[in-house]
């Protein structure tokens, strides 16, 4: 019951194509497909082609795994196809693309917060040391 | 004579006290009122006999027997009204020497007398006499019934009664076939007849069959278990487990085709069919029939065809070509079977000769493979939502197993590392 | 900041201090079962040795692969029940064909495990880029599933949490590719007989050593240190129990073989060889030495033997008679095996003792086929 990776979609040689994550699993553990689908599409129409997938909740050993079929991936950016920013993000990170500026901006920001949070606890200790004394 | 009447007249006056009824099927003369003169004491109850006020009591009139009538639950059946009375006891307890004891005990010479009354004895008698009435439908444990209920086919009825002093020693008797015929005679009018099939075998090779007439079913019977004792054959087994090769057989028009298996294959064909293997000691082989399935004739076709067989020596002399067999569990490893003292070349092999071991043993013929049909609900649009909402389920069975092999009950990394979330849901 | 890179790197070194924790807690697991496991970890590679075609010959007739038992029935082939046998009718010539096929068969069911060096770990950075510090806590794992790779040669890489792009080590490497592309029978999780050394030595105890061997075969690489830990308990445990039996026949004889003899212990192979009067297998086994190790005296004409030998058909069982060539061929067999002892053997006296004994058996043997030869020659 399962469609194949090679997609069953309806497949429009001159529609705008885009490579995104499409959301399978359930209800509280999400997994996605990296697929290709034209840029027109809803996510919960068939696809044209499963390019790879990607599981956002670590493992035991800690770890996020992605899958990519870089073959096809490099055929279907050959054809003009679009990959939206999430994808582009992950190509990044395995450095089949530059780095998203986005990736940059988030690793600004959780540092930002956890020096935030470092110093919040620096001062909260003082003042607790302070009164003590 | 008159001590005779006498004693009779004792009888009667305990019986009569009893029953209006014993009286009337006794047809005693009343003796306490012996006269000369004539008393009209005669009534429909003593006019007739037993036989005859029962059968008007139970008889069904021609037209209600047609429409079912007397039969069944409600049904009145003939009741023994004198079931378990005995001459010499009655419901004055009295010891009568030389009727309902013995004259001498010991040394000592009985008399008449009276002993204390058994105040029960009026209900015990009832009891028996009612247990009767009712119809009771034999109870047989799982293991004796037959095929089917409480009917003979199927059951084992011991091995065949020895003869002389040579006893049947391991051997078993199935019945395939017990029938009444009904013949018509020319001044008994239909007369029935019962015939039995059964076969009989010591689970070892030696297995026979034997048909028997009989007035009565248990005469048939036995007579067929004899005969089938005194008609043993021999088979060799393959192995120990199932038939040399595949084999087509037919008597009359029943054909039956069958087929050699693997090891726990188990029987897979028509049940006189496998009652026939056990008898005989086969334990894997599938059998389909077509054509008749008389069962007289399938028994028949089935031996004549299990002694047909040929030893795969006769099969490799018959074409004159080395017989190899292949084994999956031995990788396919081609084991000579059978070689013939000599082996043709491929030149002297003709041009349209049957190479092919199972067309070759099946005499050219063929099974009939019928089609399979979808079952009737894969085409119903339910079916397919079945399908659709169960599939995220696919896998659920082995990962719950997985999971108890792995931490030893259901569960899974995350509740370990966050242990506050169970405790919560357990709440 | 000083902060973060200190918790990160505290992180790192976690990570790489129970890596390799991880394979001494092996070793050390393992020493209570009183054989000590050697792996080919030194300098030299056996691989080319293992390889070379003349190692490979020795190996395979010193299998002794009888097809009675190289063709047994076997309950693991994925087969829950047996299929109805089939049958064919054939002339001479396809019968010799059909048989030209099972040796084929024979051949692939034969065919060895490789011996190889441990593999060295992989430690290529690929990129850094500070930048990325803090953007997750978690690696993230990248696998190229193009159709048609081989499983080594996929891309498999790893984005560290301080931003490092590095190509994955053996280990996550094996676990992705059994992910993605699984092979049958091998588990995400090491079988409990491997990783607890209790179970591993009552499978020992209890010779179970082709089930070892076999599913040890499909769990690990040849160049994991975990399977070259495990077959050389089990070889050591065969060697020191003298199972060799139990292994002749399967796919598993020649690595033995070739540990034993990489290890310089085939002494108690030897005895073996002799005890059960396979004197020319004896032979072979010094010659699989001489390729090895080439430290033999009489190493050319231990080689100039072998090629007398490989033709010959394999000895089963023991000959009821003996032609003149095979008498002249076991006497040399027999004066090298004695040159051997003086020259090579740890265990001379027993050795010396087994020979002696296979010297009067074979003498007798010459007698009675001599005599035969003239009673049936004077018939």
């Amino acid at each position: 019951m399962l469609p194949p990776a090679s997609g069953t979609g309806k497949f429009y040689a001159k529609a705008a194509k885009s490579i995104r994550l499409i959301r399978q699993g359930c209800t509280n553990r999400p997994f996605f497909h990296i697929s290709v689908t034209h840029r027109k599409r809803l996510n919960s129409q068939p696809v044209i082609e499963q390019l790879g997938s990607y599981d956002p909740m670590p493992n035991v050993h800690n770890e996020k795994l992605v899958a990519l079929n870089l073959e096809r991936i490099k055929y279907w950016l050959g054809k003009g196809a679009h990959v939206s920013p999430p994808v582009a993000e992950l190509f990044g990170l395995a450095g089949f693309f530059p780095i998203h500026p986005r990736s940059y901006m988030n690793a600004w920001r959780n540092r930002k917060t956890t020096q935030e949070n470092i110093a919040k606890q620096m001062e909260e200790e003082k003042a607790k040391e302070t009164a003590n004394l | 004579m008159f001590s005779n009447l006498l004693s009779l007249r004792g009888v009667a006056a305990i019986v009569n006290i009893f029953s209006r009824q014993t009286k009337l099927q006794r047809n005693v003369p009343n003796l306490t009122n012996f006269s000369t003169t004539s008393v009209a004491c005669v009534n429909f109850f003593n006019k007739l006999p037993a036989e005859k006020l029962w059968k008007s009591v139970t008889s069904v009139s021609n037209a209600g027997a047609k429409k079912g009538r007397g039969k069944g639950a409600g049904r009145i059946r003939i009741r023994d009204l004198n079931r378990g009375q005995v001459i010499g006891i009655g419901r004055i307890n009295m010891l009568w020497p030389g009727l309902s004891a013995p004259v001498i005990r010991g040394r000592e010479l009985l008399k008449q007398q009276r002993l204390p009354d058994d105040p029960e004895r009026m209900e015990k008698l009832t009891k028996l006499r009612d247990s009767m009435t009712k119809f009771r439908r034999l109870r047989l444990s799982p293991i004796e019934r037959g095929w089917s209920g409480t009917r003979m086919p199927g059951r084992s009825i011991g091995p065949p009664d020895p003869i002389g002093e040579d006893e049947f020693v391991g051997f078993d008797t199935k019945v395939l076939q017990l029938r009444s015929l009904l013949i018509m005679k020319g001044n008994l009018g239909r007369t029935r007849n019962y015939q039995a099939m059964v076969v009989t075998g010591n689970g070892q090779g030696l297995a026979g069959f034997g048909l028997g007439k009989g007035k009565e079913a248990v005469a048939a019977l036995r007579k067929a278990k004899n005969k089938a004792g005194q008609k043993l054959m021999h088979f060799e087994i393959y192995n120990g487990h199932t038939v040399f090769h595949d084999f087509y057989t037919a008597f009359g028009k029943t054909k039956i085709f069958v087929q050699k298996k693997n090891e726990g294959y188990g029987l897979r064909c028509h049940r006189a069919i496998k009652e026939i293997c056990q008898a005989i000691g086969i334990k894997d082989l599938r059998a389909k029939l077509e054509g008749s399935n008389n069962l007289q004739n399938i028994v028949k076709a089935f031996f004549i065809g299990l002694l047909q067989q040929r030893t795969h020596q006769q099969l490799a002399e018959e074409k004159k070509l080395h017989l190899v067999e292949y084994r999956a569990e031995n990788e396919y490893f081609p084991t000579v079977v059978a070689s013939p003292s000599k082996v043709r070349t491929k030149e002297e092999i003709l041009k349209d000769e049957t190479l092919d071991f199972i067309q070759y043993v099946m005499d050219d013929r063929v099974i009939l493979r019928k089609k399979k049909f979808p079952r009737f609900y894969e085409k119903m649009p339910h079916y397919k939502i079945y399908l659709k909402k169960y599939e995220k389920y696919r896998n659920h069975e082995k990962i719950r197993l997985m999971l108890k092999t792995e931490y030893g009950e259901v569960k899974s990394f995350l509740n370990d590392r966050y242990p506050e979330e169970k405790v919560e849901s357990e709440a | 900041m000083t902060i973060f890179f200190r918790n990160l790197v505290q992180n790192n070194v976690k990570i790489i201090l129970t890596r390799n924790s991880d394979s001494q807690l092996f070793t050390v697991s393992y020493r209570n079962l009183s054989i000590l496991p050697s792996v080919y970890d030194g300098k030299e590679d056996p691989a080319p040795k293992f390889f070379s075609s003349n190692v490979q010959v020795l190996l395979r007739r010193l299998t002794r692969p009888d097809f009675a038992k190289v063709f047994r029935k076997r309950t693991n082939s994925g087969r829950d029940v047996l299929k109805t046998p089939s049958y064919k009718f054939l002339t001479d010539e396809e019968l010799e064909a059909e048989i030209a096929k099972a040796n084929k068969r024979a051949d692939r069911l034969l065919q060895m495990p490789p011996i190889v060096k441990i593999h060295q770990p992989i430690n290529e950075i690929l990129s850094e880029d500070p930048a990325l510090i803090g953007y997750d806590n978690v690696k993230y794992l990248f696998t190229d599933i193009t159709f048609g790779v081989a499983n080594a040669h996929r891309i498999i890489v790893e984005r560290d949490p301080d931003g490092i792009l590095r190509s994955s080590d053996h280990d996550i490497r094996k676990r992705l590719n059994q992910t993605y592309f699984p092979i049958k029978g091998r588990k995400l999780r090491e079988p409990i007989m491997f990783t607890d050394k209790d179970r591993l030595n009552s499978l020992l105890e209890s010779e179970k050593y082709e089930f070892v061997l076999d599913r040890a075969c499909i769990q690990y690489e040849p160049d994991e240190p975990s399977y070259q830990k495990i077959t050389s308990i089990t070889y050591q445990h065969i060697d020191m129990n003298k199972n060799y039996d139990m292994l002749r026949s399967t796919r598993h004889f020649g690595p033995m073989a070739f540990y034993i003899t990489w290890h310089q212990s085939i002494d108690n192979l030897m005895l073996e060889l002799l005890q059960t009067s396979a004197v020319r297998e004896a032979v072979l086994l010094t010659a699989l030495r001489h390729e090895i190790h080439g430290d033999l005296a009489n190493g050319e004409q231990v080689q100039a033997l072998v090629h007398q030998i490989l033709p010959t058909p394999i000895q089963l069982s023991k000959p009821d008679r003996l032609t003149e060539e095979d008498i002249e061929l076991d006497n040399k067999c027999v004066e090298c095996i004695e040159k051997y002892i003086v020259g090579n053997s740890a265990m001379k006296s027993q050795q010396e003792l087994a020979l002696q004994g296979f010297r009067e058996y074979y003498q007798q043997m010459i007698e009675l086929s001599r005599g035969l030869k003239k009673a049936h020659g004077n018939a």
